[in-house]
């Protein structure tokens, strides 16, 4: 473990000290790990408890693999997650030592009171910036508050930008953790400064210009954004958008921003907002994936994207798609992405079909492809056996592969010009630094596959061996996978609507299906319809008519249109695969087969094992590494490398580089630094740079002029007006005393919500329970569901919030269903009308949503809801601070709920109540979504096979046995629907 | 200025309920309500509720701002009311700024009085209600009744984007990709991986959510099953320990907690 750098002790010493509370604000990646984990070292012992809040199971494993290396070992950092029993978790309380816990787990334990609050020594929150009067961490802290005052309690927090939403958001964090003191390290702090710029680091900064076609498709994708911008800021000109503009939207919290904006009336805006926010968070994924997938890659995302728009959940037409999809920017998109990847080429009888895709593309220089075409037309085919006729791979390689392929040649040769003394410190090995794993598998394909080609050949790139092997999987991926998808599609929509708007899509599946999986002159004869069908378009668009609402979306061209293109060579391309008796290629990144990997171990001896698995000398190592926040710190010096190539640009990795080499003295780094010109990437870099410095100015300003929050001990929750049960009203008010605290009963689940936390703060004593029937339950007849507004409607679709109230209805007297709007929201149910003018009331322009018969809307629902449950009532709450003041209310005058009877309510028999709450929620979810499961058998099935994975592994038979006949049926066609391994028998 | 109507003299059908329109109380001539009600006939008639929609279910209409200045009125009309009909809505209009404190006041009046109460926040929505009150009488709640009968592609989109972080387009690029629900269920993470549009974090929540147990098995046999929240402070049986291990390295828990932004 190397020392400490000079500004990291200064921290280190002003922070240490167990009698005061801290916030701590640093910059990323000036190794706040190391402080963290030597701070807990400092606290570590066995007569100490000290408690680890906010740490992901990823920094709670690296933080604990740090304090071993740095000698706490016995017993070192401990994690209590959902695996651990309740009794295991207070014995490891009582033992002490340093603790790690989910802070929805500590929430729990400090209500049951298993864990001794008042002997704990302290407390470090991780993650600080992420406080706020609602959320967990605030409340864990007032229940620590309220019965231990001496222990210290240190937040961290190496994300600055956090705190620059909102008002004052310094001091609101400070409020919630009860902190006195803040501690702010920038970069551009002195201490940091001076520590850090004694030895410059020597970077080779690269700046890659795109290739034309990624050019191309990079505008494309901008001009969309901005199309869908400009459309959003239309339809809301009431509300504040003039921030909003492209350069924003490159970063992914720009959602968030949006979100803010909207927030105030966000349930209520329609579909087609939510639609369009939902795009632009799409575009900008494309525009990641430009620059860091393989073509074909993109192009597969492209046609999945492409493929997905047309219908919705429900399975009817879409009233709302995506506009960006019918831009003509969009289809130059497609054709320039499928450029990249290959040449189809056609027969002369397709050329008026191509001269109509044409047309609808609206792309001029197709001509010149189609001259190419011509010209590739009069050479022999010698593509290899899985290739379609007329299909020609163009090997178009991201540009930095070659330039990262160039760069470790280089490395290599200055290695050998210019040895280093043997003695010197570092390593000749590589390392290159990548955003994500994915990456960092393709560019380990791109560098094994170079080596193996031995040889270059002038005609295809060195990158070439790979690329075939990706379109190759590519077609596989095309006549199988999306048209079997589509398919599906096509005949929901003849069942739905049989014809109408979808029927463009549906007379392909129909057809495909009639004839099964073969016979190509049907697939040919199918083509020639489509092409009919095309060029009726073309004439359609020439005779400039008004477009009749069947075709609408085929007339208006776009990537929409491309659809039909599509599915055409999806069929073509299955049929293809039926006449070669093509096999799918292995789905996995690895290109080497089973039988590549038997020969190869036949063909290793004892002499040549050494030299194939000998230690590799460090010159032939290159390391390929996603960034991976504070764990690389651990990685730089644990290797020791001098040559680190940074394929992507990353703000802190470059500041960990630089505490790196001052805290290795001697050591010779060179740093290649690797950019695309003028793309997002090179804006975003420089942006997030100015972001930070600014946040960090704000919190400056924001903390001098700050006044220092009064903080008051919590009073205990429940110990405050006892006598709650007499009304003075009554004259005499003659009745017992009930000295019982005031409780609620709160389901394990809702502790994700922030209204425990509200409850607990105006004197409730919550007690915390695992609920078969209703969220809360205030006294023995009250039982409460809560919903916010999203989940009302979702439980409204799926039915769950009938099967609820079902219950609640059997068990209590007075079920109640809360209706909980959120806080700074607005506090209604109707759709904002998307019209530019605003609708004056009574007017005849009525949304169409007031339309009484209509069944769908939420209003109508909430009507067929009470009509079937008469009892049922409701409480509209405006927020989960109204809540937290009407529960109390209801409370008055009733006696208090009996915590073990309203666990056995519903409870099944058989079925173990788990108090330490380990529900997968996620699979369940899930779980409920399969046809055949019922709220009623959900917690059947879930006892009786272990995973959702189990459930599809039964036999029909033993599916039947479980759902019964019907859904068992269902359930077994459901989840085996269009299994890979039974067509691969068949081809 | 509206046009007043002439008084329309009832026979007193109002206990039958059998017809097919809204019986209005006189009370409410002039109540902007009136005119939005859309799709269903109304008719003013002698009856002791604002609104009669059914044959067992009864409107009181209450503007929050009329609330304010008589806070009494409403305790009258429920004590009027009695204990007929079976379904009693309390038809809220909301149309002030402060809505907090009389709702919770109401909430609890109503309770108390078995009223259900109905928020709106326009003439037209509270229309709505009343007119969807009426159309839905004998309406069976089926329309929101939990529902088996939906085609394979939907079924498919709605168990698949249940999972956080997977939108339509994931749900395409899954059944293109791998196949069936069956072999996305044994799909490994590295397989995921290769899917374009799937990160690591997507991978890992869709193998968890399929291949992660529904509870921790094997500590959550029966021998927790009698095992009760019980109020603190309490003594317990002495824990059997597992401790002294030390530090051991787990796998990352499923998503629990899903309060941060989802789009």
């Amino acid at each position: 473990m190397t020392t400490l750098l000079p500004f990291q002790k200064h921290i280190i010493e002003e922070v240490h000290s167990p009698l005061s509370s801290d916030l701590l604000i640093l910059a990323r990646g000036l190794g706040l790990r190391k402080l963290l984990c030597t701070l807990l070292k400092i606290y570590d012992a066995p007569s100490s408890l000290v408690l680890l809040v906010g740490a992901s199971p990823e920094e709670e494993a690296g933080i604990g693999e740090e304090l071993g290396v740095m000698g706490v070992r016995r017993p070192g950092l401990r994690t209590v997650d959902y695996e651990m029993g309740r009794a295991e978790r207070r014995e490891l309380y009582k033992q002490g030592g340093l603790i790690s816990v989910t802070s929805r787990i500590l929430v729990v334990d400090l209500l049951q009171k298993d864990i001794p609050v008042d002997v704990i020594t302290g407390m470090v929150i991780m993650h600080a910036e992420k406080v706020s009067a609602t959320s967990t961490e605030s409340f864990i802290v007032r229940l620590y508050r309220e019965s231990n005052q001496a222990g210290f309690l240190k937040a961290f927090s190496d994300d600055p930008e956090h705190f620059t939403y909102g008002f004052s958001p310094l001091r609101a964090v400070m409020k919630e953790l009860r902190v006195q003191s803040v501690r702010l390290y920038p970069r551009f702090h002195e201490i940091v400064q001076e520590s850090l710029s004694r030895r410059m680091a020597d970077v080779v900064e690269v700046y890659q210009p795109l290739s034309e076609s990624m050019v191309e498709i990079h505008r494309c994708i901008v001009e969309c954004m901005e199309a869908t911008l400009g459309e959003i800021k239309r339809s809301h000109s009431t509300l504040d958008l003039d921030d909003l503009n492209v350069e924003n939207a490159y970063f992914k919290n720009f959602d968030y921003v949006i979100r803010k904006q909207l927030d105030t009336v966000w349930h209520r805006v329609g579909p087609r907002t939510n639609q369009l926010v939902k795009d632009l968070a799409e575009l900008r994924r494309l525009l990641k994936f430009l620059l860091s997938y393989p073509p074909i890659t993109f192009l597969k995302y492209l046609e999945s994207i492409i493929a997905s728009n047309t219908v919705t959940e429900s399975g009817a037409a879409r009233q709302h798609q995506s506009p960006w999809l019918y831009m003509d920017a969009a289809s130059n998109m497609l054709t320039a992405a499928r450029a990249r990847c290959y040449v189809m080429q056609r027969k002369a009888s397709d050329k008026a079909f191509a001269a109509v895709a044409r047309h609808a593309g609206g792309e001029e220089d197709e001509w010149d492809v189609l001259d190419e075409w011509e010209g590739l037309q009069g050479r022999e085919r010698k593509g290899p056996k899985w290739l379609p006729e007329g299909m020609t791979p163009v090997y178009e390689e991201l540009p930095k592969w070659d330039l990262l392929r160039k760069i470790l040649q280089e490395i290599e040769e200055t290695i050998v010009q210019n040895p280093y003394p043997p003695n010197a410190p570092g390593t000749n090995l590589v390392l290159v630094m990548v955003h994500d794993n994915k990456t960092c598998a393709l560019l380990r394909e791109y560098l094994t596959s170079l080596n193996a080609s031995g040889t270059v050949d002038p005609d295809r790139p060195p990158g070439a061996r790979m690329l075939d092997a990706h379109l190759r999987d590519y077609i596989f991926w095309k006549g199988r996978g999306l048209r079997h998808t589509m398919q599906a599609k096509g005949e929901m929509a003849k069942s739905l609507s049989g014809g109408g708007s979808l029927k463009r899509v549906a007379p392909g599946a129909e057809e495909a299906k009639k004839d099964g999986e073969g016979e190509v002159s049907e697939a040919l004869l199918k083509k020639d319809k489509l092409r009919e069908r095309a060029m009726q378009q073309r004439r359609r668009m020439r005779g400039g008519k008004v477009p009749e609402p069947v075709g609408r979306s085929l007339l208006r061209g776009g990537a929409a249109a491309e659809e039909v293109k599509m599915e055409e060579e999806a069929v073509e391309l299955n049929s293809f695969i039926e006449t070669t008796h093509a096999s799918p290629p292995p789905l996995t990144l690895n290109t080497m087969s089973e039988e590549d990997v038997i020969e190869l171990v036949d063909r290793i001896d004892s002499e040549s094992f050494d030299q194939d698995f000998g230690i590799v000398p460090d010159e032939q190592i290159v390391l390929i590494r996603p960034y991976g926040d504070d764990s690389d710190d651990m990685l730089l010096s644990e290797l020791q490398p001098r040559w680190i190539v940074m394929y992507e640009p990353d703000q802190s990795f470059i500041r960990r580089v630089e505490v790196y080499r001052s805290s290795h003295p001697g050591l010779a780094v060179r740093v290649y630094f690797m950019v695309y010109e003028l793309t997002s990437e090179d804006y975003m870099y420089l942006a997030q740079q100015r972001r930070e410095k600014d946040a960090f100015a704000k919190l400056i300003e924001e903390r001098g002029s700050m006044l220092n929050p009064i903080l008051e001990a919590p009073t205990r929750a429940g110990s405050g007006d006892l006598i709650k049960t007499i009304s003075s009203r009554i004259a005499g008010g003659g009745k017992v005393v009930n000295s019982e605290p005031t409780r609620i009963i709160v389901d394990m689940r809702e502790f994700r919500s922030s209204l425990p936390s509200l409850l607990h703060a105006v004197n409730i004593q919550i007690i915390p329970a695992t609920l078969t029937v209703g969220d809360y339950v205030l006294t023995p007849d009250i039982c409460v569901e809560r919903k916010s507004v999203p989940d009302l409607v979702q439980s409204f679709n799926s039915g769950r919030l009938y099967t609820q109230c079902e219950l609640m209805s059997v068990h209590y007297k007075q079920p109640i269903l809360l209706i909980e709007f959120e806080q700074d929201k607005s506090f209604s149910l109707q759709t904002i009308s998307e019209t530019r003018a605003p609708v004056k009331s009574a007017k005849p322009n009525q949304p169409v949503e007031f339309n009484a018969s209509d069944t769908s809307t939420i209003q109508s629902k909430l009507v067929l809801l009470t009509l079937a449950f008469p009892r049922l009532r409701i409480i509209w709450s405006s927020s989960p601070f109204a809540t937290a003041k009407i529960f109390p209310d209801l409370k008055m005058n009733h006696p208090e709920p009996d915590p073990l009877r309203a666990v056995q309510i519903g409870a099944e028999e058989g079925v173990a109540t788990m108090v330490e709450g380990g529900w997968n929620t996620q699979a369940e979810d899930l779980l409920r979504c399969f046809p055949g499961i019922t709220s009623k058998n959900v917690r059947y099935v879930m006892g009786k096979v272990g995973s959702v994975r189990d459930l599809c592994e039964l036999s029909r038979e033993e599916m039947e046995s479980l759902l019964g006949t019907e859904g068992g049926k269902q359930c077994y066609a459901f989840v085996n629907r269009g299994t890979r391994k039974a067509t691969r028998q068949a081809a | 200025s509206r046009p007043i109507r002439p008084p329309v003299i009832q026979p007193r059908r109002a206990a039958g309920g059998t017809t097919q329109t809204i019986i209005v109380n006189p009370c409410q001539r002039g109540n902007p309500v009136l005119d939005a009600i859309k799709n269903v006939p109304w008719e003013y008639g002698q009856i002791v509720p604002d609104y009669q929609v059914g044959a067992t279910t009864a409107v009181l209409f209450l503007s929050l701002r009329y609330h304010r200045l008589h806070p009494e009125y409403v305790h009258t009309r429920i004590g009027k009311l009695e204990n007929r009909f079976q379904l009693r809505v309390l038809l809220m209009m909301c149309d002030v700024s402060e809505h907090e404190e009389p709702i919770r006041e109401l909430t609890k009046v109503c309770l108390i009085n078995n009223l259900t109460i109905m928020v709106a926040w326009t003439p037209e929505e509270a229309g709505l209600y009343l007119s969807t009150y009426k159309l839905f009488e004998h309406k069976p709640p089926d329309r929101i009744k939990e529902r088996v009968d939906k085609d394979y592609s939907s079924l498919l989109r709605a168990a698949l984007t249940s999972i956080r972080g997977v939108n339509k387009t994931d749900v395409t690029t899954l059944s293109s990709n791998v196949g069936s629900v069956r072999e996305i269920a044994d799909a490994s993470v590295e397989t995921l991986l290769a899917c374009p549009g799937f990160g690591e974090v997507k991978s890992r929540r869709v193998s968890e959510a399929f291949q992660r147990p529904f509870r921790n098995a094997g500590k959550s046999a029966g021998a927790r099953r009698g095992e009760t929240p019980v109020l603190p402070p309490q003594t317990e049986e002495p824990a059997l320990g597992r401790q002294g291990e030390g530090r051991k390295q787990r796998a990352p828990s499923p998503e629990w907690d899903d309060l941060d932004l989802d789009l």
